[in-house]
């Protein structure tokens, strides 16, 4: 469905000095700095799957985004969705997509929701009959009964969220991208929408793209992942994959009892392992000690720890994504294919 | 009156620093308004040829044109944004903050908007104002720059600033009934624009109107300092016309404490 | 033909709409938008008084009589008006559409993006403007001698839509700079306020800003030139064929350098 190959962005940065003299210097002869947001990326989506999109902030995510539904034109490099090229003949292509940044809206502000979907309908040529049946079957999935009367200013983020993904999905896109669906809301809301991008996944087979900053959207979702980091691509296969290479890092924390008998604790002889296996931390109050659970079982630890100090309190959880993708591009794996 | 300085001082370079940010797009909108001067200008230059007169109710040619773009100039500089940033405080609530801080109200607000206005001063008023004596050099042949005139100006154009900050604070609350205050903007704007002689000097007014007129506030924005100006009030016109602003000054700082004084209590009562 | 029929009628579908959608935001903001009217009614009022202390003084400026600047006056608010109805969003272009990155979204619909943008605002504050117009025309027409012929009938509307369109295009031309710039609105504003010379005729202005505003920014044919036909001066190939050359002239240039534009949007950061 999406082919994307040595895709390539390039930005201009005018380089501006300060004071009135640098801006009239910089409007007449102009210092430019090329910056590559984008550099040399390519990977294949079949229909019907869930891509996982991440990296850290500023990786070039959403400017990979933008090139893939036509808002940005590509230096160099090729992307071809549903056989359509997205920055040629775009009003075409646009018809094929369904997109919601999550961060702004595409619902006009002052009116009611209804609205909103009626200026859609027509603006995608959706007949009557297929409008009827869409609006059941989004009103289904995402709940929009309850609020599709109030005007969107007053609607809360979840629901804004729940309504921009409806708007995207009016005129029945074969692919729908994602720009963080689910940023700033709170567990409940994000288990909901969870659950009804997987619905119209299922229902239609619809080709979804996420961009993402939390591992829960990617486990729940996703059959698979792209991660970029700094413009290139760092890592591109299965979540399993992912989580058996590099997931299984782990990160125990405890607060001591008294910090003499945990003073004892030598992981490293214990489980006879290297620096690079294990990093201990110990800011005079929490001691956190990561590990990867491959090499050795969470139990394990546990118990070994426990064995020697008394702690008052103790868990064990995941390294957060930006950590994994930071022991990603640390460790410098090869991309690939 | 030093702590008062040295408390207020930041929100004046704060100001100033914002001004400077925008100056590019300030001289363009700037420059877009100087045009509206030049049309009135060959507009009146139109009025005395083909009139054949050499006075218009009392205004030379010359005087007419300095009339124009001195106004247009004390309208630029002594402008203030109390109105909106007071709606907008009270419409996104943030107004109950302000009580609970250890500094007036509305001192805030008129310290910053000194910093702009400095700024804003500093790219128009040399300029504008060489170009207003230029001219008259050119017309009349000779040097009238009178720097009395011009000290009383100066004075008269700063109440005229505070006059017109106070009086905007006090239209300000009026976000409390109204919703939105753009439409309404507009109208003030409007009303004061004429009634303080941005359109035609308040002379050209029917006589007992423009008596009214000179005594209301508005005249204190634009007409005083603009007549202080151009020399046509003898000395204790002058005077009377100070005091006048003064008179108005006083009032509307009076008038918005009453209205705050009212809010606050308004508020504790309410809540927010 | 029929695709182009097929294309046109959609597009007035949709203005439709976003009409009735705009009408319905309005009644929202009903007391605002009340005082606003007659913020602008009492403005122009204030302008004819002004006139009227002017007159009240000469009997004519430059062979031009009171009614016949009234006339030039009225006529030079129509496609004003009609630009302020239907293309006002422009405007925000300029201002911040661009700067905040908002832009995106008009990328993402299937319609062009100069039609999504300027569709989706329908400033119903023009119609102060244009009741206020077509009333001074009212007032002024039985006074300045005008013949009332068909033909002439036929060539106002033919110059109140090109004269539109000046005003148009020199606004997309402006605003289409802040796809480079981020930000032109004020650009924009300075090249606006130009048109308020239309109101007099060119006369009254020396050579130099003559000429400007005749071939330069030329909102001269959006007013002065094509009133003054009607007026019985000058000849309708210049005065009329002149606004419709212009009016083309700056489309043309808007919509090239627009699209552009468009093409080297860069978006803002996320």
């Amino acid at each position: 469905m999406i082919y994307v190959e040595n895709l390539r962005k390039e930005f201009k940065k005018v380089v501006k000095e300060p004071g009135l003299k640098g801006s009239i210097k910089s409007f007449f002869k102009p210092k430019n700095e090329i910056i590559t947001a984008v550099d040399d990326i390519s990977f294949h989506v079949p229909k019907g799957e869930i891509m996982g999109f991440i990296g850290p902030n500023g990786a070039g995510k959403s400017t990979v985004i933008k090139m893939l539904t036509g808002i940005l034109t590509p230096t160099s490099g090729k992307c071809e969705i549903g056989g359509q090229i997205p920055y040629k003949n775009r009003k075409n292509y646009v018809k094929e997509i369904g997109v919601v940044f999550g961060q702004r809206t595409q619902l006009w502000w002052d009116l009611a929701l209804r609205e909103t979907y009626t200026v859609l309908k027509e603006i995608y040529e959706v007949d009557n009959e297929q409008y009827k049946k869409r609006m059941a079957f989004l009103n289904e999935v995402l709940e929009l009964d309850d609020f599709i009367t109030s005007p969107v200013r007053t609607l809360s983020l979840g629901q804004r969220m729940r309504a921009d993904i409806a708007a995207s999905l009016l005129h029945s896109p074969k692919v729908l991208f994602l720009d963080e669906p689910t940023i700033g809301l709170d567990v409940v809301v994000k288990d909901n929408i969870r659950g009804a991008i997987k619905a119209i996944n299922a229902e239609e087979q619809t080709t979804v793209i996420l961009t993402t900053h939390d591992l829960q959207d990617v486990e729940n979702l996703c059959d698979r992942i792209v991660m970029i980091d700094k413009g290139s691509k760092v890592f591109d296969g299965a979540i399993d994959e992912l989580k058996s290479r590099y997931g299984q890092s782990r990160e125990l924390r405890f607060i001591p009892a008294d910090f003499k008998t945990a003073e004892k604790l030598d992981y490293k002889r214990e489980f006879n392992l290297t620096d690079d296996d294990i990093l201990v931390e110990n800011d005079g109050h929490i001691i956190s000690v990561k590990f990867n659970s491959d090499t050795v079982s969470v139990e394990k630890m546990l118990s070994y720890t426990l064995s020697v100090t008394h702690v008052n309190d103790i868990n064990v959880g995941d390294a957060d994504i930006e950590e994994i993708i930071k022991d990603i591009y640390k460790s410098g794996v090869n991309p690939s294919a | 009156m030093r702590k008062i300085l040295r408390i207020y001082k930041p929100f004046t370079h704060a100001g100033f620093l914002l001004a400077a940010q925008y100056r590019v797009n300030f001289i363009f909108f700037i420059f877009g308004d100087i045009l509206r001067c030049f049309i009135n200008y060959f507009l009146w230059h139109a009025v005395f040829t083909s009139g054949g007169a050499k006075t218009f109710m009392g205004f030379s040619e010359h005087d007419m044109v300095v009339y124009i773009f001195i106004s247009f100039l004390t309208g630029i500089v002594s402008y203030s944004d109390g109105a909106f940033a007071v709606g907008e405080e009270i419409r996104d609530g943030s107004i109950a903050m302000r009580m609970i801080k250890p500094i007036r109200f509305e001192f805030a607000f008129l310290f910053q908007e000194l910093g702009e206005r400095t700024m804003t001063a500093m790219i128009v008023f040399v300029p504008l104002m060489a170009g207003v004596e230029i001219y008259k050099f050119a017309a009349t042949g000779v040097l009238g720059f009178n720097i009395w005139y011009f000290l009383v100006y100066l004075l008269s154009l700063t109440l005229s600033y505070l006059i017109n900050f106070y009086f905007n604070v006090c239209y300000g609350y009026s976000a409390f009934v109204l919703k939105y205050l753009w439409g309404s903007n507009l109208l003030k704007d409007c009303i004061v624009g004429f009634l303080s002689g941005g359109v035609v000097p308040l002379a050209f007014m029917p006589a007992g109107l423009g008596f009214v007129l000179n005594l209301l506030p508005f005249a204190s924005l634009t007409y005083i300092p603009v007549m202080i100006y151009l020399g046509m009030y003898d000395v204790p016109t002058i005077l009377l016309s100070l005091g006048l602003q003064v008179f108005w000054l006083a009032f509307f700082i009076f008038l918005q404490r009453i209205i705050w004084n009212a809010c606050v209590r308004h508020m504790s009562v309410q809540g927010g | 033909m029929k695709k182009f029929f097929k294309k046109t009628h959609r597009m007035f579908k949709l203005h439709r709409i976003f009409i009735k959608q705009d009408l319905k935001r309005l009644m929202e903001y009903k007391v605002d938008f009340l005082t606003g009217a007659v913020g602008m009614l009492l403005t122009q009022a204030i302008n004819l008084f002004f006139l009227s202390i002017i007159f009240s003084q000469i009997p004519d400026l430059k062979g031009y009589t009171f009614e016949k600047i009234i006339f030039i006056y009225g006529f030079s608010l129509l496609p004003k008006a009609i630009d302020h109805l239907f293309f006002d969003n422009l405007w925000s272009i300029g201002y911040f559409i661009i700067r905040k990155g908002d832009f995106d979204k008009y990328l993402t619909r299937p319609v062009s993006t100069l039609f999504a943008v300027t569709v989706e605002k329908f400033q119903v504050d023009a119609f102060g403007e244009l009741v206020v117009g077509i009333a001074f025309l009212c007032v002024s027409i039985p006074n300045v001698n005008l013949d009332v012929s068909f033909l002439n009938i036929l060539l106002f509307i033919v110059s109140v839509f090109f004269a539109t369109f000046i005003f148009t295009g020199v606004k997309l031309i402006t605003s289409s700079i802040a796809f480079w710039t981020k930000q032109s609105g004020n650009i924009t504003y300075m090249f606006y306020m130009v048109n308020d010379f239309a109101k007099y005729p060119t006369t009254i202005y020396n050579r130099a800003l003559s000429f400007i505003i005749t071939f330069i920014i030329p909102f001269a044919f959006t007013a002065f030139f094509p009133a003054s036909y009607f007026l019985g001066n000058g000849n309708a190939l210049f005065n009329i064929g002149g606004t419709a050359m212009m009016a083309v002239i700056l489309m043309a240039v808007g919509i090239f350098v627009w699209n552009k534009g468009v093409s080297s949007y860069e978006s803002a950061g996320s």
